[in-house]
Order: structure tokens, then C-alpha cells, then sequence
């Protein structure tokens, strides 16, 4: 609790990974994981598909608890949090999905007002105020009255978006926000993601493939590959920093420390032509 | 909001739909309607025998229901029973001396008690008493009056055997009962067709302990109940001469057949004209019975 | 772990079905306490679940009470009773047919729903999107169902049953000429309201809500996040509802005649 209390350093980063280990159905996703995400700052983890980007992101918020080793969030150890203090720490973070995960009950409106309705009892005419301020900051305050199922899928990401900042968290999770969207989509995306953190000086982690887009925004990269951080460091250096596995993420080629064979026994046993013994 | 609203008053009008629902079921389709409503008067009445008779039980007059039965107690000192009847106070003017008896709707249905009125000036007030009262038919009673019969006696004495002559024995078969009396006393042997006569021969087997028959009684095929089954009827006669083995019955009468039956019930039968303003939908068997005099209670 | 439940065989899948759903309940219940602060949704679910099931509900109570009035005419003019046709009528559906069918088709109207609805949400990310709202999907998705459900079942079944002896009378009456007076007396000579309103109607139908819903709910929210899921998640809805159902219908019955 005194954690909570005492505000960290802005030295301290936001978010302190140390030594997370974590098995799922027996496959090691991270392996002692060391991280630091730095406050104010736009953070890129990119890696190949499988390597539990996905999954970091939800051990940031404590959807998913690691079998060892540290993950604090301004300050707290999410591993340790009780449920309530969790719910706590996660009206400060934002979270956008990688499908939007609008709800569809409601439309626009009522989706970005919906963290407001239910954490605040704040009056009518406030809530309009402040909904209509974060969709206009999106460039969505036409669609208000538009349902989920009506929206494309780059105004999908959008709404969320106004969702996910609608309480102004100090720390935005992107999970994959370049997917599917066509070029303009995009840059509308990348800009807005820019403007957050320069305009509110959100922290902000995306989680991408795209190096192009990561490099128009990212001030800092990981590169994750076997559950542990292979490479690091600005995007504009990181490419040409001579190890292999960024030479094969962003070189693109099909073989080399990933390797192209999912791990499998010999061929030429399982197609029958030499006895395995 | 105002979608909001609308499912919250929707949501409401089922809620209160279904409670109103609930509220007819429980009280126009249950005993509940049954329920006396409104003001009452108390009588009371002490019964030999109630029988299944349960607090709540109908009273009724000329099968119109005028109240309800509000306890049954046990008298003290007494083998009797103290029913309090609650009767509407819209029936004022019960006759005092008007008999209650316990009856039963139909063969196995609940049992009611039935108020005859009597002919007396006064009437019952709260409070009062109904002196005349008929106590609970047992079921063992009204089934062993329905079906008669019993079963034949054993044949451990020996019998001894005479016809009878008869122009219609019915369904009478082999092994039916002999009854002098309402006593059984044998049974039939053989039913068989004579084929000069075109008659029906019925060898009756006579216990032999019951050698003091006339020889002039007559024999006569009946039937147990409206439904029951038949049996053969000697009507003891007169003559010094007692029955023997081989002797022949020559007084006899021949069965009825129900049809005749049921013409015969349903002219003697009905009580009055007054049945069509009884009440409407109230169980018909009650009126024969109420047509009955007045017996006097056990007191 | 498939392997395995393969090897143990159908009964103790079934079983272990069993348990998760049970412990979910218990899950559930804890949550029921938090969902106090959503009585918006829980009465917008009471709308969807109950109020939108209305029609097809009070018209099947209708045709059951016609059909049974029909054949019971059928049977009992043999024994020269028809005048108890009203009863039986009532009896039938106060005790058996009204909580039975009423559940069978809330588990098929609105139990597949609520099911499809919890999957769908869980296949799109929006059970997880309240996780980081803050907003616990127990609380919010699944509790107001939950509750809805358990409110509307019984109050879903009084209306069938009024139905039903309604539409016996439809048919006994006015068609094939029993006595009105009759008809009514002999019903409200017989029927109790302990035995068979509250025995029957109420406690069987309160029941068979909490189940219904249950099973609905636990398989929406625990189905895998996938179409195939959802799908198959319905499918199993309505087969364990009219299951337990059926049983706890025989064992109700057991305990309270």
C-alpha cells in the first residue's frame, strides 16, 4: 500500500520486467525475461509470430501471472496484487485489442462512455463532454451514434482507442494496432499514437510486425525471440546491429536462428522409410 | 436513456404480469376459491363418526355450498365427535332441527356435510346446535352394501342339489352365489338349456346345513348393485315340506336385465323436481341421498 | 489431458462437466453481490431473457392445455368422468407439464442465447476488453443473466400455466360442452394451493431457472474462443438443460409428493 502511496521517480521506469519465467502447457514463453519499459516514452516489442508478445502485454496487466520473477507496474508488483488493487492498477492503463473488442450492446457513444458509467458516477452532461472530447481527438465524433457493427476496421481501432484513453491512463498497451488496416488507416493510427504521447505524455508499448510503422514511431525497441530479449535499442540503429536475429526479423529471411522447421522428428522415420530405433 | 427506459418499464409489466398470473392460479383455480369470504356464523354439531371429514370440507344445502367445516374436536368424555360448521351469514334461517350428515362426493370423493332442512320456526343462531346428525358412511360399508355378493360358503358339509326352471338367467354362470336372506348359502352348479322347453335349467348346490327350506320358495336371479354381478335369491315360502336333494324349484323369477334396471331406477329414483335448481355443477349423487327421511342421530 | 478424458470414458467427462459447472455456480454466486451495482443490466437481461420468450412460451402453454383437455376428455368419457377433466387439466400442468415445458423452452430459447451471446463476447475479446476496464465480466456479463434467468423462469411458468387451464377450458368448455360451473368446481375442489401451486409451480420452476441459467451461463463462458466453440457450446446447453431438467424434475418430485 505505501507503494501506492509514494509516487516513484520519473527515473524509475513504468514498467520493470525481472527474470519473469513463464510455462504454458509445457512450453517455456519466457525464459528469466528482462525488460524495462521507460516512462513518457513510445516502446516497441517486436519478435516472430508465437514468441508471447501477446502474452507479455497481459502479464503487464496481470490477466496472466508468471511462474517467476518480477513484473512491476509504477511501482507494484503485478504478480502480487490482489484482485481489487489490480482492477485499481488497470483503470490507469489503457489496453487496445487486436480485434477493437468493441462491446455490442452498446454503439460508439455509449463504448467510449462505458469505463465512465462504470467507475464514476459522474453527471450526464460531463460524461457527453468528455466522450465527445477523446471521439473528436480520434476524428470519430460523427460516428457516435453509429454501432460497433456499422464501423470499419480501422474506425473500430479508433473507437477503442477513444476507449482506452477515455481516463487518460499514464500507459497504453497496443496489441498488434497495424493489423489489417489499409495505408491511410494506418498513418491515421501512427499519428494518433504520436500525438498521445507527445500531447498527453502517455507511455505507451505497441506491440507490431510492422518495422516501417515502428520506426515512424517507436523512441525504443525490443526484439523477443525464445522468451528472452535477443536485441535492443532505437529503431533506426537496432537493424544494423549485426546480430542474427535482427538480421533475419528484419532482413526477412526464411531461415536462420528461427529456424523454418516447426521443431519435429526425423523425416525420414516419420514418413516410414528407415525404422526409428 | 429513454431505450433504457423502456426495457426498464417492459421489464416491469412482465414482472407484474407474471405475479398477477401467479395471483389468479393461486386464488380462482385452487381451494383458495373455495374459501369462505366475508362474514360468518359458527354452529355446531356432534357426529358418531367423521370419517375423512377435514377442516375446510364444504357444508352445503341442496348441494348449494353455504360455508365450511371450521374444526373438528373430540368431545370430551364422550365417543363423539364436535364439528363447528362456519356458515355464510347470508343463510340465515337454517332450520333448528335440520339434520346434517356427512356425505361423499361420489364413490371416493371428499366428504362434505349436507344440511336437511327440518320444520321447525327457529332457526339456528351463531353459536347454535344441530341435534340430528348421520355420521360418515366407512367406504368398507357402502362397498359391501354396492357389491353384496360375499363369496359362496365352503363346501366342507356337503351339498345337496335342486333346479329351477327359468325363461332368462341373465349372465348368471357356474359358480355364482345362492343367497337366502342376503346369507350365503350355496352356489350354482350347472346352467344348461332344456331343449324341449327352450328354458334354462340351473342346478343349484345347497349347503346342507341349511336343510330347512320350504319347498314352495321361490328362486330369483338378481344383481348385486346396478353393476354387480348376479346371483340367485331364494325367497323362503310357507310349505311344512322342506327342499330335497333333486327336488325342483317352481316358483322362480327371471333376471332383469339392466336396461329394465335403469328405466325402473330412473323413474323411482329422482327425488323431485327441484334437482334442476340445485346447485349448478355440484356432484348429482348427493340428491338420492338428501331425498332420504331424516333418520334420527345417534342421540 | 484430452487423452486422458478420452480414456476415462463419457461418464466421467460428464462428470467433471458436473463439478466445473458447480464450481462456477459457487464463482458465480460470489460475483451475484457485486452485480448489485449493474441493476440496469440485470433488469435488461430480465427483458431479454423473460419478457422476449413471453410469446413463444404463453402459446405452447396454450396448445399443451388444449391438447390435454382433449385427450383427457377422450379418456375419462370412457369412465363417464369428463366432469374431472378440469382438474386433471390443472393438476397435470400445475405439477408436471408447466415447469417441465417452461424450462425445456427457456433452455432453448433463452438458455442458447445467453450461451451464443457470453461465447460470442468471449470469441471477440469483449469479456477480456472489461478485464482491463476494470469491470469484472462476472459482475457484469455474467451475473445479471444469471439472475434474470432465476426471476424470469418462474414467472415464465405461471404464465404457461395460466395458459394451459385457460386453453383447457377453451377446449373443455366452449367446445366440447363441459359445464363451465363444473369445470371450475371440480378444479378449485382439488387443486391446493401448497401442494400443487406452490409444490409445483413454484419450487420445481425456481429450480429449474437456477439451473437452466446456469448451465447456459457456465457454457457461454467457458467455451473456447472460436466459432466452432460457440457453436458447440450451444449445442451442449440445451442438451445438459433438458437432462437436468428431466432428472431433477424426477427427483423434485420425489421430495415433495
Amino acid at each position: 500500500m505505501t507503494e501506492i502511496l509514494s509516487a516513484p521517480p520519473d527515473s524509475e521506469p513504468m514498467v520493470k520486467v525481472r527474470g519473469l519465467t513463464t510455462v504454458l502447457n509445457g512450453k517455456k514463453i519466457f525464459d528469466a525475461l528482462d525488460l524495462d519499459i521507460p516512462r513518457g516514452k513510445v516502446t516497441a516489442i517486436m519478435g516472430p509470430s508465437g514468441t508471447g508478445k501477446t502474452t507479455l502485454l497481459k502479464h503487464i496487466t496481470g490477466q496472466m501471472r508468471g511462474d517467476a520473477g518480477q513484473v512491476v507496474v509504477d511501482g507494484e508488483d503485478v504478480r502480487t496484487l490482489s484482485r481489487e488493487h489490480l482492477f485499481e492498477l488497470r483503470e490507469r492503463i489503457g489496453y487496445l485489442f487486436q480485434n477493437s473488442a468493441l462491446l455490442t450492446d452498446f454503439d460508439v457513444f455509449e463504448n467510449v462512455a462505458f469505463p465512465l458509467r462504470q467507475h464514476t458516477t459522474l453527471p450526464e452532461v460531463l460524461i457527453r463532454n468528455i466522450v465527445l472530447t477523446k471521439l473528436q481527438a480520434v476524428g470519430l465524433r460523427g460516428a457516435a451514434a453509429l454501432s460497433p457493427a456499422e464501423l470499419s476496421g480501422g474506425m473500430a481501432r479508433r473507437v477503442a482507442l477513444a476507449r482506452a484513453i477515455v481516463f487518460d491512463p499514464m500507459l497504453i498497451l497496443y496489441d498488434e494496432p497495424f493489423v489489417g488496416l489499409d495505408p491511410i488507416s494506418l498513418n491515421q493510427v501512427l499519428k494518433l499514437i504520436r500525438t498521445l504521447n507527445e500531447t498527453l505524455g502517455i507511455t505507451s508499448v505497441l506491440v507490431a510486425h510492422e518495422l516501417a510503422a515502428v520506426q515512424q514511431v517507436a523512441d525504443h525497441v525490443y526484439l523477443i525471440a525464445n522468451g528472452k530479449v535477443v536485441a535492443q535499442g532505437a529503431p533506426s540503429t537496432l537493424a544494423n546491429d549485426g546480430s542474427p536475429w535482427t538480421k533475419q526479423f528484419f532482413g526477412g529471411s526464411a531461415d536462420g536462428p528461427v529456424p523454418f522447421q516447426y521443431p519435429a522428428g526425423d523425416y525420414a522415420a516419420a514418413l516410414g522409410l528407415r525404422s526409428n530405433t | 436513456m429513454t431505450q433504457r427506459r423502456s426495457y426498464a418499464v417492459g421489464t416491469g409489466l412482465f414482472i407484474v404480469l407474471g405475479f398477477a398470473a401467479l395471483a389468479y392460479l393461486a386464488t380462482q383455480t385452487t381451494s383458495v376459491a373455495n374459501t369462505g369470504q366475508g362474514a360468518s356464523y359458527t354452529v355446531d354439531a356432534q357426529f358418531a363418526n367423521v370419517g375423512q371429514l377435514k377442516p375446510r370440507a364444504p357444508v352445503k344445502v341442496a348441494g348449494v355450498r353455504i360455508g365450511q367445516v371450521k374444526s373438528i374436536e373430540l368431545t370430551p368424555g364422550h365417543e363423539e365427535a364436535t364439528v363447528k360448521l362456519a356458515i355464510d351469514d347470508k343463510y340465515k334461517g337454517i332450520p333448528d332441527d335440520s339434520v346434517a350428515t356427512i356425505f361423499t362426493s361420489g364413490l371416493l370423493g371428499d366428504q362434505y356435510v349436507g344440511l336437511s332442512f327440518g320444520s321447525s320456526k327457529k332457526a339456528l343462531d351463531d353459536g347454535g346446535h344441530i341435534a340430528l346428525t348421520k355420521p360418515a358412511q366407512q367406504l368398507e360399508d357402502m362397498l359391501g352394501r354396492f357389491f353384496g355378493g360375499g363369496s359362496a360358503p365352503d363346501r366342507i358339509g356337503g351339498t345337496y342339489h335342486v333346479t329351477g326352471h327359468f325363461t332368462n338367467v341373465g349372465s348368471l354362470t357356474p359358480g355364482a352365489t345362492v343367497k337366502l336372506a342376503g346369507v350365503p348359502i350355496g352356489s350354482v352348479g350347472k346352467v344348461v338349456l332344456t331343449n324341449d322347453k327352450l328354458d334354462a335349467v340351473v342346478t343349484l348346490d345347497i349347503d346342507k346345513r341349511y336343510d330347512q327350506i320350504p319347498d314352495d320358495s321361490a328362486a330369483a336371479v338378481f344383481t348385486s348393485g346396478l353393476i354387480g354381478s348376479q346371483y340367485v335369491a331364494i325367497q323362503p315360502g310357507g310349505s311344512p315340506d322342506m327342499l330335497k336333494d333333486g327336488d325342483q324349484v317352481v316358483l322362480t323369477q327371471s333376471a332383469l336385465q339392466l336396461e329394465d334396471l335403469i328405466g325402473k331406477f330412473l323413474v323411482n329414483g329422482s327425488p323431485s323436481d327441484n334437482k334442476n335448481n340445485a346447485g349448478n355443477g355440484q356432484p348429482s349423487q348427493s340428491n338420492p341421498q338428501q331425498s332420504n327421511p331424516p333418520a334420527p342421530g345417534k342421540k | 489431458m484430452n487423452a486422458r478424458i478420452e480414456r476415462n470414458g463419457v461418464v466421467s467427462n460428464a462428470l467433471a462437466q458436473i463439478g466445473a459447472c458447480a464450481l462456477f455456480g459457487l464463482t458465480l454466486l460470489g460475483a451475484v453481490p457485486g452485480s448489485m451495482r449493474h441493476f440496469r443490466e440485470t433488469l435488461r437481461q430480465v427483458w431479454f431473457v423473460g419478457a422476449m420468450s413471453l410469446t413463444i412460451i404463453m402459446t405452447c402453454g396454450l396448445f399443451v392445455g388444449m391438447v390435454l383437455a382433449l385427450q383427457l376428455y377422450d379418456v375419462l368419457s370412457i369412465f363417464g368422468g369428463t366432469s374431472a377433466t378440469g382438474t386433471v387439466v390443472a393438476i397435470a400442468i400445475y405439477r408436471e407439464l408447466g415447469p417441465v415445458v417452461t424450462a425445456l423452452l427457456f433452455a432453448g430459447r433463452a438458455g442458447t442465447s445467453i450461451t451464443a451471446e457470453i461465447g460470442l463476447m468471449r470469441a471477440t475479446d469483449q469479456i477480456d476488453a472489461m478485464e482491463m476496464m476494470a469491470v469484472d465480466p462476472l459482475a457484469y456479463v455474467a451475473a445479471p443473466r444469471f439472475l434474470a434467468g432465476i426471476v424470469a423462469v418462474p414467472l415464465l411458468t405461471v404464465m404457461f400455466c395460466t395458459m394451459g387451464v385457460l386453453g383447457g377450458h377453451l377446449v373443455g368448455v366452449s367446445w366440447l360442452g363441459i359445464d363451465n360451473g363444473t369445470f371450475w368446481s371440480n378444479m378449485t375442489a382439488t387443486v391446493d394451493v401448497w401442494k400443487d401451486i406452490i409444490d409445483g409451480v413454484i419450487i420445481k420452476s425456481f429450480v429449474f431457472g437456477i439451473v437452466v441459467t446456469l448451465i447456459a451461463v457456465f457454457q457461454g463462458y467457458t467455451t473456447p474462443p472460436t466459432s466452432e466453440g460457440v457453436a458447440y457450446a450451444t449445442t451442449r446447453t440445451v442438451v445438459a438443460s433438458s437432462i437436468a431438467i428431466l432428472a431433477l424434475d424426477f427427483v423434485l418430485t420425489a421430495f415433495l409428493v
